[in-house]
């Protein structure tokens, strides 16, 4: 098999016109509603996966990391990875005449993942957590300290890699025209990809994906977070970037939706034999969760280069 | 030829069996588990197996990599079932190989092997889909309730065998004796910590930041292997990319034995064989090519998301 894993989080095959860190660091600062993290993900971009109208679609699917890999990226971002990390992969769209782009990956993603916190406030727990830490034997060599509290749910507000980060993004009252989107113009190309997941010790889910479809004058790309955790809640973080090809503009929409797993369950059409295949579907659960917060951003994407 | 030989061979060639002969199987099976113990002895050499998952295509070449059973003596750490396609026709055959030649493989229990999880992870809805009803699923539940909790490889300074890890109620192999393991994998205690824990890189004893389950650091697998007197543990319960890790200067390992996990992850998958000198061999092989029948398509079906 090839595994080609180690070139990308080594990062030194790709070098980008504008990524030295002072122009990410003043970038970072401008930024207001725009995430302002540097990236540590360094993509090797090769051939795109399909260029359309001076707009390119880079793609990776890679292997999950290897262990020397998972070292490396939790010595950086100080939590323990998902199970199945699929640190090497991303989706990247670049406007071609500039260099501008905006890039999904999962460790920018886990980046984003709070890193601390107190079990007792704040961090979900497992459905039947109380219960074994009351029952687990009260005799033995005293073990009450959790170890290093994370949100292991990896409940992430990642919204995207964009660089450079000079072109930020802004609020807007504008919407994603989805009645551009329903038509059924040919799909040119139509991507997939996994960023991360994790079986949370068979307590649910927790998964980032990436799905885009490039139809000949605009694109829609769907970043989506979806946590189930048996018994206690659903989670939904989605973030879709749509690019009008005509236009050097592209909007960016974030929705986070949750609910209980409650109150989820009660809507499964009544006679369904077969529970799990709902609550198992992240389509059908997304409609189901009210919106709890959405906001639509747009970034004016330079025509050229910046000197 | 025997009706079991006939069922082998069905089995091999990803086929189910009716529904009468996997209730036949699996009562028979019962029969023969509820003798073993909770730690069972086992010989060397043996091959150590880790994860299956359902992955019906990757046991097979397990099989042809590790060689065929009964010429080669298996033991299979657990979690034969969910995520797969074909849990069924893999926990089946092994069951098979399991009631024909006892002697020369060995099947514990992980975390999987439960009702609970089952219904959730895919094996109970396998199980509705090729029979129509919930009772191959109930038969293997019930074969699931008798699987030991663990096993004792090559006497002193030997390896002990167990799905997930060890168990703050568990300093001596013979407190793991004790335990009632006929029963639904408990939520807490011995039982559950075993197929349930991890190691970690810390000292002592930790409680996981899910607010349940056990992560235990390397001072805690010296203490148990010297006070067992064995010189490993092999585990399986964690994806590794490389299909085995081990941790704690060669103290414990951990063993995955399905490779490309889910069809998508990309790792290779291992099993350790524990020679007579109780020397460590590692024998790493990859998925079986995913044109198989039913097999997801590596190419998504573009759709009309929004």
């Amino acid at each position: 098999m090839a595994i080609t894993s180690t070139i990308g989080l080594a990062g030194s095959a790709y070098s980008r016109s504008c990524s030295t860190t002072s122009e990410f660091a003043m970038a970072a600062t401008q930024g207001s509603l725009d995430q302002t993290q540097l990236s540590l993900y360094t993509p090797v971009l090769t051939t795109p996966s399909i260029s359309q109208a001076g707009w390119s679609i880079h793609t990776a699917k890679r292997a999950i990391l290897s262990s020397d890999e998972i070292d490396q990226v939790t010595e950086r971002i100080k939590i323990p990875l998902p199970e199945m990390i699929f640190g090497n992969n991303h989706v990247i769209i670049r406007y071609d005449a500039s260099g501008w782009e905006i890039g999904f990956n999962a460790v920018d993603a886990l980046d984003r993942v709070a890193k601390h916190g107190n079990p007792d406030g704040g961090l979900v727990k497992v459905s039947y957590s109380e219960a074994w830490l009351r029952d687990k034997a009260s005799s033995e060599e005293g073990v009450h300290e959790v170890v290093k509290p994370f949100d292991w749910t990896y409940t992430t507000d990642y919204r995207g890699t964009s660089r450079p980060m000079t072109t930020s993004f802004e609020k807007t009252e504008d919407k994603i025209p989805l009645h551009k989107l329903r038509r059924p113009d040919p799909i040119l190309f139509f991507e997939d990809i996994v960023l991360f997941e994790d079986e949370l010790g068979d307590n649910g889910i927790s998964m980032l994906s990436v799905k885009i479809r490039v139809m000949q004058d605009r694109l829609l790309l769907l970043c989506r977070f979806f946590l189930r955790v048996d018994d206690v809640v659903f989670r939904i973080r989605d973030c879709r970037i749509f690019v009008e090809f005509g236009e050097n503009e592209v909007l960016r929409e974030y929705v986070v939706k949750q609910d209980s797993y409650e109150n989820v369950k009660r809507k499964i059409p009544l006679r369904t034999r077969d529970f799990g295949l709902f609550l198992r579907d992240p389509n059908w659960v997304a409609e189901q969760l009210p919106v709890i917060e959405t906001v639509t951003e747009k970034a004016k994407v330079p025509m050229q280069a910046m000197s | 030829m025997s009706n079991l030989d006939r069922a082998i061979e069905k089995l091999r060639d990803c086929q189910t069996l009716p529904e009468q002969e996997v209730r036949e199987l699996c009562y028979r099976a019962q029969e023969l588990l509820v003798e073993e113990r909770n730690v069972q002895i086992v010989d060397t050499p043996v091959t150590i197996c880790g994860d299956i998952h359902g992955q019906f295509h990757d046991l097979i070449t397990l099989f042809e990599q590790g060689g065929e059973c009964p010429d080669t003596n298996y033991l299979f750490l657990g979690d034969f079932v969910d995520r797969g396609f074909y849990s069924l026709e893999s926990f089946l055959l092994l069951l098979c190989l399991k009631v024909r030649y006892p002697d020369r493989i060995t099947l514990i229990r992980g975390n999987h092997e439960s009702r609970q999880i089952t219904t959730v992870y895919g094996f109970y809805d396998e199980c509705i889909r090729k029979y129509g009803s919930a009772n191959v699923w109930r038969y293997c539940c019930d074969v699931f309730d008798y699987l030991a909790l663990g096993a004792l490889v090559g006497g002193p300074g030997g390896v002990f065998c167990v799905h997930g890890g060890l168990s703050p109620s568990v300093k001596h192999l013979d407190q793991i004796r004790l335990i009632d393991r006929k029963q639904e994998v408990p939520h807490e205690g011995a039982m559950c910590d075993l197929l349930w824990s991890d190691p970690e890189d810390i000292d002592g004893w930790g409680i996981s930041p899910r607010g349940a389950g056990y992560l235990f650091g390397g001072d805690k697998v010296h203490e148990f292997n010297h006070t067992n007197d064995i010189s490993l543990i092999a585990r399986a319960h964690q994806l590794v990319m490389e299909g085995y890790k081990e941790m704690f200067e060669g103290a414990i390992v951990t063993v995955w034995s399905a490779p490309n996990y889910c069809y998508r992850c990309g790792n290779v998958a291992a099993i350790l064989t524990v020679g007579e000198d109780l020397e460590r061999k590692y024998r790493i092989f990859e998925a079986a090519p995913q044109d198989a029948k039913g097999m997801p398509a590596k190419k998504p079906v573009a759709d009309y998301f929004l």
